[in-house]
């Protein structure tokens, strides 16, 4: 699917205020039992060394400095993988007063700084399954197709 | 413990063990039956009616009206998978499925749009409800109300009007 994420990649996870659930199935990704490193998948402790940032959670006020530091010191090309529902659209919290609403907002914080992020993927579910997560590591890699589709219905 | 194993040794201990790791991608997922996934709009039961869209805790299903159409708008990025959407759906449009393989590239992959038409007013051509609406209002009880192709400010209009004629002894149509 994308030639950024051809070789093994080197993830760092970013909390930027979730529930912690989302993080506990990351961890869970890299357990033996779904076993992420089949695909490359390593789990790094600075976004220095990160191809790949993991963001969970809907991105409060304020930890949104420290998430641009985070992405900024990411080397490029960079990606970022926003997971869960709050990660992709803010979830429950998608209009609350502390929270940006997931990681659209913080496209358009990016662009306002002039931080390019390479590619943006999206990872639904609440809090996301550890096979879900596998799956998306293999649809990124082209492994697996796509399963969702965007659908206009028209009822006559 | 601290003694130090030989590779052979490991070997029988790894092969007395077994292998745990699941080959997930090319094999079933672990789901347990009562797993919630995303939901699918049946738009051929589908009244836009909007119950689903009060049920939704985050805004996940959305009502968007325009001047002849509404559309009930399903993001499924958003959406915490509670289903109480299927609970109040009064014709059981929404059905819950299991399917929790959602990544993707692209964040117009996860809209999806239910367009319906809006039933017009017979005297002002104004806003109204759904066609299917009122259809389903018109099977629900079967006296036909004569003001049901009306618009609901006719709707009062009328009602207005005809309190006026009875209050100063005009006679009603």
């Amino acid at each position: 699917m994308s030639k950024l994420l051809k070789k093994s990649l080197w993830v760092f996870h970013l909390n930027t205020g979730s529930c912690n659930a989302c993080d506990i199935e990351i961890l869970d990704v890299l357990t033996p039992y779904h076993d992420a490193e089949r695909f490359g998948v390593k789990l790094v402790t600075s976004p220095r060394h990160a191809d790949v940032i993991l963001l969970t959670g809907p991105i409060t006020i304020e930890a949104l400095p420290k998430v641009v530091n985070a992405i900024e010191a990411a080397p490029r090309p960079r990606v970022v993988i926003a997971l869960g529902s709050c990660g992709v659209g803010g979830g429950i919290w998608h209009d609350t007063y502390s929270t940006i609403g997931g990681v659209r907002g913080l496209q358009k914080i990016l662009e306002e700084r002039g931080v390019v992020v390479d590619a943006f993927y999206y990872v639904p579910g609440c809090p996301i399954r550890p096979e879900a997560l596998l799956y998306a590591v293999a649809v990124f890699k082209g492994l697996v197709p796509k399963k969702v589709k965007s659908e206009i219905k028209h009822a006559e | 413990m601290s003694e130090k194993l030989k590779p052979a040794k490991l070997l029988v201990i790894a092969s007395k063990a077994g292998r745990v790791t699941k080959r997930y991608p090319y094999d079933e997922p672990l789901l347990s039956p009562d797993f919630r996934g995303k939901i699918t709009i049946d738009e051929n039961l589908c009244i836009g009616c909007g119950a689903c869209v009060n049920a939704c805790p985050p805004n996940a299903l959305q009502l968007m009206k325009d001047k002849d159409t509404v559309v009930l708008r399903y993001f499924v990025g958003r959406c915490i998978f509670c289903w109480r959407c299927v609970d109040v759906c009064p014709v059981g449009a929404i059905k819950g499925l299991r399917e929790f393989e959602l990544a993707t590239n692209d964040i117009s992959d996860l809209y999806v749009h239910v367009v319906h038409k809006k039933a017009k007013c017979e005297k002002c051509e104004g806003e109204g409800a759904t066609q299917r609406m009122l259809y389903y209002v018109v099977q629900k009880s079967p006296i036909v109300e004569e003001y049901l192709n009306e618009c609901p400010d006719c709707r009062r209009k009328s009602f207005i009007d005809s309190v006026v004629k009875r209050r100063t002894g005009g006679v009603s149509e």
